[in-house]
């Protein structure tokens, strides 16, 4: 037992540095990613600039040429449809599970999960099927007198975005459920006995307070399918590639992995911007919204 | 107004009506092949002009279809396994752990998860071929396991952030050792966490493409592989009888872990 | 006399089986400080979701200047209300709050700033037009829906609860700024509360429901005094019950026996009964008399169980020969206070005026 002191002669300890604990945990894990994932994406993004000869040829043939150019337009712009129709779509449907009576909205639900879960390629083959000349949607729609030839709808960029719509659709709608669930409907009233009409209220109050849920529903699903591979690649023929096509291309049928580090860098640097911007846009609502 | 269903007038009907028309659009490719494996038609034709099971036979009687579901089933077990382990093991250091650069390190290990596959396939490919480990099992385990570890990080982190530590040390206060208390009392107690960590690595490894058609070689080839390469070739309904065994997976399993579920949350 | 300004006829609310509202009828007049008083559940927060539009009601009208309500959706009552929960826009600046009524209204920017400055001005919060919701206080944002609500000159304004989220100081500051509010801009205000003491201190008149009905409306001295059922005695101020017997009743009052005993006539008696029945006697804790020694001639005797210094008064328990508990609030210093003490035998009487007997 140690004697006190009076007040005067006890000394101030030492701040101590706080000790790490759990390293032990995160190690493992930590040397796993290390080696299997770092090093191989990085040894990829090194060949861009080493092969065939060190230097940027890679990306100035990338990025110079007409046709590679044409690929990410197509991209890019099917990517960007994807986006505006899915939220075209999928706000409605948000909005209406949000508020609708529990035992519908159940049966929905599990439709969405359904339709999430069900592999990837049964789903896009059922497409490919649907949409053939002779598929079932040009049948109705010649017997409905819509059209009297049948409309080409696969092999080129229209069955890709309806393709990759009917994938992304359930990514834009459970998030903006989740958004327009939190918002107090009493806000709403209020809007309502203010005097705004049930436009005014739409456009006035429940978009803006829906918009940050959108823009992150929007952002994930573009940056998706900007890198998708296997529904653009079954759906769009060999004529209509994107970029996930291509950089596949160049690593498997033509061994270029200086082309294909480059498409890849390329992919990867525009991924990670849209999601530096949207931190950014995302920091600045939290700083002076709710 | 606009978030009380009854009080919407009109409105209420359009949002019913595409809230209706989406479902049935989401259903309807499913239901679609489902009906289409029963179709006599060669092409695909609907609506077939009779029905038949002679798809599901050729899928049973062609050895390379079950080698490939074999294939597929074992990795996806194997990456479960080491999948949950090693997520558990992360997610208390995660979780618990008080050092530097902490939130920096769950950011890194849930980047696999948000970053486009094909760079990751492609980037994987390479390396495995480099070390000699290009179409091998080992090359497939560990490839799918970077992509299921972040699921199973982020499933059992969150049920172990939810879980009162005061719990576990009251159990070492009774005498139980550290590891001791962690076993029988927080792994029971987050077990709908281990669960859903499970799920979700064995969906990944399963349903995984992109990076399986970069392992794949033509002796080892998993499911979706298979199903890939005869797609590129021809629309046989041979496909649409394997997608449809494929639904029903999915179906089973989404019951079975509403099932669980329920008997967990008592 | 006052026209009739806010009409509620016969205003009937079913959930199903469930009947929230049964029978509400009401005249209120043009500015007055109306409370619909009760617990939850009594049907007043629905009567006044009725009033804004946001239930219909199954049976009933309300009509407003003499034009029936109910046909009207809510966005055209132009009707001003302030909510339980806080609801101001979250996206847009206190000003912007403000101004969304006015510029759903299509009023010019000129009309707009000055009505949103003199509401600030009301609320007493100049300064704060461009700080969001999220940066604000409770009370402030209240006081903001409040501004809102007034922006654009209602006749009737309507509050559900509006403080119930707030500590008890920051209530007693907006109640008040509530009564400032309310006889500067003259609007007529419909209030929400179970806080019976909210209701006195704010209200002109109050209406106490009940199960889905009012039971009575008056001022508060008028339901404190003469309360017409045992639920409005119980519920406005302290009250004490004595079960008595009814000998008999007529013209509106009643004769009564104590224990057996003790006969007193002339107490006010509401509801119907046969004579020979049990009923129950209410007083208020003040007015009962308390002395040591056998004063009046007729008196119940009670033994003292309890004392409480509160201040300006004493509470004293006492418990009567038949196990009734009956509390006594006199002034500090009274004469019969002076060594009294917990067993004492104690002499309770009071003045039949002052008394109700209810059946």
């Amino acid at each position: 037992m140690s004697t006190y002191s009076d007040a005067s002669s006890v000394s101030v300890p030492l701040l101590k540095a706080r000790k790490p604990t759990g390293l032990s945990g995160v190690v493992p894990a930590l040397i796993f990613v290390g080696i299997f994932f770092i090093v191989p994406v990085v040894s990829l993004l090194l060949r861009s600039v080493m092969e065939p000869v060190p230097g940027f040829g890679n990306y100035v043939a990338l990025l110079g040429s007409s046709t590679y150019l044409k690929i990410f337009a197509n991209t890019f712009i099917v990517s960007g449809l994807v986006t505006i129709i899915s939220l075209l779509i999928g706000f409605p449907v948000a909005w209406a599970l949000a508020i609708m009576p529990g035992r519908i909205a159940s049966v929905i639900f599990s439709i969405l999960l359904l339709s999430m879960w069900t592999n990837l390629l049964a789903r896009t083959y059922a497409w490919m099927v649907l949409l053939q000349r002779t598929g079932l949607i040009n049948k109705m729609l010649i017997a409905m007198g819509l059209i009297d030839k049948p409309l080409a709808l696969v092999n080129n960029l229209t069955g890709v975005t309806i393709g990759m719509t009917y994938i992304m659709l359930p990514f834009i709608i459970l998030p903006l459920y989740g958004v327009i669930k939190k918002i107090d409907p009493s806000i709403l009233q209020a809007a309502a006995l203010c005097g705004a009409t049930r436009w005014q209220c739409l456009t006035r109050v429940l978009l803006p307070l829906a918009l940050p849920g959108m823009a992150a529903g929007a952002l994930m699903v573009f940056v998706m399918s900007l890198g998708y591979f296997v529904t653009p690649s079954l759906l769009g023929g060999t004529a209509n590639m994107m970029l996930a096509e291509l950089i596949a291309q160049f690593v498997q049928s033509l061994v270029n992995w200086g082309m294909g580090g480059a498409a890849a860098l390329v992919l990867l640097v525009v991924t990670l911007l849209l999601y530096a911007v949207q931190l950014r846009f995302v920091g600045s609502q939290n700083a002076g919204g709710r | 107004m606009l978030l009380n269903f009854d009080r919407l007038g009109w409105w209420k009907y359009v949002l019913l009506a595409i809230t209706v028309l989406t479902a049935a659009f989401l259903l309807l490719p499913i239901i679609f092949i489902a009906a289409l494996s029963f179709g006599s038609s060669q092409w695909l034709i609907f609506p077939p002009p009779g029905w038949t099971l002679q798809w599901y036979r050729d899928l049973f009687a062609d050895p390379r279809w079950l080698e490939s579901a074999w294939t597929s089933f074992t990795i996806a077990v194997i990456v479960t396994i080491l999948s949950v382990l090693l997520g558990l093991v992360t997610s208390f250091g995660l979780v618990r752990g008080t050092f530097l650069f902490r939130d920096g390190l769950k950011a890194l290990f849930l980047t696999p998860m948000i970053l486009p596959v094909v760079v990751l396939a492609v980037a994987l490919y390479a390396f495995f071929l480099k070390i000699g480990l290009g179409g091998t099992m080992v090359g497939f385990v560990i490839s799918h396991l970077v992509l299921a570890l972040p699921f199973s990080i982020l499933s059992i982190s969150s049920a172990l952030d939810g879980f009162d530590k005061s719990i576990e040390d009251a159990a070492v206060l009774c005498g139980a050792s550290p590891l001791e208390a962690k076993i029988r009392v927080t792994l029971p107690a987050i077990s709908h966490g281990l669960f859903s960590a499970a799920v979700f690595s064995f969906l990944t490894s399963w349903d995984e493409v992109v990076v399986a058609i970069f392992m794949s070689s033509p002796t080892l080839q998993t499911l979706p592989v298979k199903v890939w390469a005869t797609l590129r070739q021809d629309l046989t309904p041979v496909v649409a009888a394997a997608s449809t065994l494929l639904i029903l997976l999915t179906i089973t399993l989404m019951a079975f872990v509403a099932i669980v579920r329920k008997v967990l949350k008592q | 006399m006052s026209e009739s300004f806010l009409q509620i006829r016969g205003i009937r609310r079913e959930y199903g089986p469930v009947v929230a509202v049964h029978d509400v009828n009401l005249d209120v007049r043009r500015g007055e400080f109306l409370t619909f008083l009760g617990p939850s559940g009594s049907g007043k927060s629905t009567t006044l979701y009725i009033l804004a539009g946001f239930e219909n009601p199954t049976k009933g009208d309300i009509t407003l200047e003499g034009k029936t309500l109910l046909a009207t959706p809510s966005h055209k009552r132009n009707i001003g209300m302030v909510f339980q929960r806080y609801t101001l826009f979250p996206h847009l600046t206190v000003g912007e709050n403000i101004a969304f009524p006015l510029k759903v209204r299509r009023k010019s920017k000129a009309d707009v700033d000055s009505k949103v400055k003199e509401m600030l001005r009301l609320v007493r919060l100049e300064g704060f037009e461009d700080r969001k919701p999220a940066q604000m206080s409770g009370g402030q944002q209240q006081r903001v829906a409040l501004a809102r609500a007034l922006a654009y000159e209602p006749p009737v304004l309507l509050m559900d609860e509006p403080l119930s989220a707030l500590d008890k100081k920051l209530r007693e500051e907006i109640q008040h700024e509530i009564r400032r509010i309310h006889q500067q801009t003259e609007v007529t205000i419909l209030y929400v509360t179970h806080d019976q003491e909210e209701a006195l201190r704010l209200s002109d008149r109050i209406a106490v429901f009940s199960k889905g009905v009012i039971d009575q409306i008056g001022t508060g001295p008028e339901l404190y005094a003469n309360p017409r059922t045992r639920f409005v005695a119980e519920f406005i101020g302290d009250s004490d019950f004595i079960s008595c017997d009814l000998l008999s009743s007529a013209n509106g009052q009643a004769t009564i026996s104590l224990g057996g005993e003790a006969v007193f006539n002339q107490i006010p008696v509401h509801g119907n009964a046969a004579s020979g029945t049990k009923a129950a006697l209410m007083l208020r804790p003040e007015r009962i008399r308390l002395s040591r020694n056998q004063g009046a001639p007729k008196s119940l005797t009670a033994t003292v169980s309890d004392i409480t210094f509160l201040g300006n008064n004493i509470h004293v328990s006492t418990e009567t020969a038949a196990g009734e508990a009956l509390a006594v609030r006199l002034p500090f210093g009274h004469e019969a206070i002076t060594g009294l003490s917990r067993g004492d035998r104690v002499h309770l009487d009071f003045d039949p005026g002052a008394a109700h007997v209810f059946c």
